[in-house]
């Protein structure tokens, strides 16, 4: 792991939150991200010191307004999310206990939170259903992040189901794919976490089921939906890339020796190290950019320049780039499409793609 | 009132117009007492449309003479049992005055529990805390001390148990009111959509039909509920000083903050 520090630099390694869990499961390739992540770096500040700070960050209207959702569905002890589970999974009349973890104090809530799952996975039936405000925890490259599903875990028919409260709408029983994976990438890490507490106890990790529950305001009122959502896949890509990090060995014996990312902080934390270097010592590790990094990694813009200055096809996203393969880059292709290029041999078929492609936009423009 | 307007507008045009012509020509006594008079005709013109607002709107709901711990301890008492800061401001709002605001009850507790600390039992009744099965103060609740401790703690089914007994409450005192105010209405309505059987739908609730789904529901809950809040109840009987007995054993983190 002395590998990892040097590659951090003097600084603590960064902890992880759900949300940057998850965004490892969005791009599972990205050889970078997963070097960056293993050894902590902060990425958001590297960014910002490279000069290109990712476009994304927190609204305060988005968190109050997810706050303000949140709180409904769980006013009056779940009552809402009580109907909506009796609705979805036909929940008994019985079922309706309720434990607040956090009323033990916040330092102990992640013991207590254990103490609960522990009990409801030996005694089964005549526990709580709802779980408020647990403390789920989940050790990445050695070090131990501390997950809240902003959720309740809920037990039906024995087994423990995460929910997972998001304020983006579901109208008409469509709601935006790229939201809904996000969740439920989000809802995997938390499975995973209530499987390795389970597994810990000494339980059967599969009593945390692969189903989470996703709770949207339907249509364009407040009035809460849930629906069921299978995070199998998603598990099975967390699960690869979190191994990907405790077997990073075999990254960096790909990484040049002396390379660093450390920004070199002087007393008051402000980078030092002249970014021309940092982006040199990071150009070092290959990334896969996709444009879905746009909305999940903090090194998205610069990823993006560096694949737009190789002209590399990664750019058009990932149908197109797997429908490109074979083709080196952009040019190649643009050569290919203008009939400039002959095709190499095995690149018949797209060269012919790429030609109708050409033809019938100059139909278009015309 | 209109036209009183249309004529002040114009004159507010022409007094701009006059501002500009005098500061053109570089009379600045001229210009300021324009400028003074361009001001009056705004502030009347302000004063008119205000005027005319407030005389269409609704008068202003009169500031309740009672004190915030009285309109809350009057929420309470319709509820009769424990109840979150949220539901004490619906209900304040939908029976009540509307002047309660949910950050005005975020020290309450805190207030309380530093008044009885002072002078025990000086007061008729004090706001205080339902506890918890590790006989904490449970998050954001209020209670009545003059209640039945059974009634002021809380086992895994008493969430449940107290949004169903609110409801009914709410229902029947909304049955009572000869002209059911259509917040309250609204209040119900609300509550009776997680209720099975209590509504229709989005179709305001019938407080009846409320009242006989949420028993429905209780009679399933309430002797487990009974059996499990006797047991806290005796045991905080048993181990709790009377402070702590109303406003909760201190939690470890608590604990660490005091010293």
């Amino acid at each position: 792991m002395n590998r990892l520090d040097a590659l951090r630099g003097p600084v603590s390694a960064r902890p992880h939150d759900a949300r940057a869990i998850a965004a490892l499961a969005a791009n599972p390739g990205c050889a970078r991200r997963a070097l960056l992540d293993a050894a902590g770096v902060d990425k958001d500040r590297t960014a910002r010191h490279l000069g290109v700070p990712a476009p994304f960050g927190r609204s305060q209207f988005a968190i109050t307004r997810g706050n303000a959702f949140e709180a409904l569905v769980k006013e009056n002890g779940c009552a809402g999310l009580l109907r909506l589970l009796r609705e979805l999974f036909g929940l008994a009349v019985e079922e309706v206990g309720y434990q607040d973890v956090e009323s033990v104090g916040a330092h102990l809530r992640h013991s207590h939170t254990r103490a609960l799952i522990d009990r409801a996975a030996r005694e089964g039936e005549g526990t709580a259903v709802f779980y408020d405000h647990p403390l789920l925890s989940l050790e990445i490259a050695g070090h131990t992040s501390y997950l809240e599903p902003d959720v309740v875990a809920f037990q039906l028919g024995g087994r423990f189901h995460i929910v997972e409260i998001k304020s983006f709408a579901v109208i008409d029983g469509q709601a935006a794919p790229d939201k809904v994976a996000a969740a439920a990438r989000q809802a995997a890490v938390y499975v995973l976490a209530l499987r390795t507490l389970l597994t810990d106890l000494g339980h059967d990790p599969r009593l945390a089921s692969h189903e989470a529950v996703l709770v949207c305001p339907e249509n364009f009122t407040n009035r809460p939906v849930a629906t069921s959502l299978d995070v199998r896949r998603q598990l099975a890509v967390l699960r690869r890339q979190l191994a990907r990090m405790t077997e990073v060995d075999r990254l960096l014996a790909e990484v040049p020796d002396g390379l660093t990312f450390d920004l070199a902080p002087d007393g008051d934390g402000v980078p030092t190290r002249p970014a021309r270097e940092l982006a040199e010592a990071l150009s070092r590790v290959p990334a896969r950019y996709a444009p879905d990094c746009l909305s999940t990694c903090d090194m998205c813009m610069f990823c993006r320049s560096e694949a737009r200055e190789c002209g590399s096809t990664d750019l058009l996203g990932r149908q197109v780039r797997d429908r490109l393969g074979g083709v080196s880059g952009m040019a190649e292709a643009l050569g290919m499409a203008e009939g400039v290029l002959t095709p190499a041999e095995g690149q018949e078929e797209i060269a012919l793609l790429l030609r109708t492609a050409e033809r019938l936009r100059q139909e278009c423009l015309r | 009132m209109s036209e009183s307007l249309d004529a002040l507008e114009l004159r507010i045009a022409e007094l701009r117009a006059r501002v500009r012509r005098a500061v053109r020509e570089g009379d600045g006594g001229a210009a300021r007492t324009l400028r003074g008079e361009l001001r009056r005709a705004e502030k009347a013109w302000d004063a008119t449309v205000t005027a005319e607002e407030s005389a269409s709107a609704a008068p202003a709901p009169e500031p309740p003479l009672l004190p915030i711990r009285e309109q809350v301890h009057r929420a309470l008492a319709l509820l009769g049992v424990p109840a979150s800061a949220r539901l004490i401001v619906a209900v304040n709002d939908a029976f009540f005055s509307r002047a309660l605001r949910g950050s005005q009850l975020t020290s309450l507790r805190r207030d309380e529990e530093r008044s009885f600390r002072a002078s025990p039992y000086a007061r008729p009744y004090y706001l205080c805390a339902a506890l918890t099965d590790r006989l904490s103060p449970a998050r954001g609740l209020l209670a009545d001390s003059t209640w039945a401790s059974e009634r002021r703690v809380l086992g895994p089914l008493s969430p449940r148990v107290d949004f169903l007994v609110s409801a009914v409450r709410i229902a029947e005192h909304l049955a009572r009111l000869a002209e059911p105010p259509p917040g309250a209405l609204r209040l119900l309505t609300r509550m009776a959509q997680n209720i099975p059987g209590a509504a229709e739908g989005l179709a305001p609730a019938d407080p009846v039909t409320a009242i006989r789904a949420a028993w429905a529901e209780l009679e399933v809950h309430r002797a487990a509920d009974a059996e499990q809040r006797a047991e806290v109840a005796a045991r905080a009987g048993r181990q709790l000083s009377d402070v702590e007995g109303l406003f909760g054993a201190a939690t470890m983190s608590t604990l660490r903050g005091a010293c």
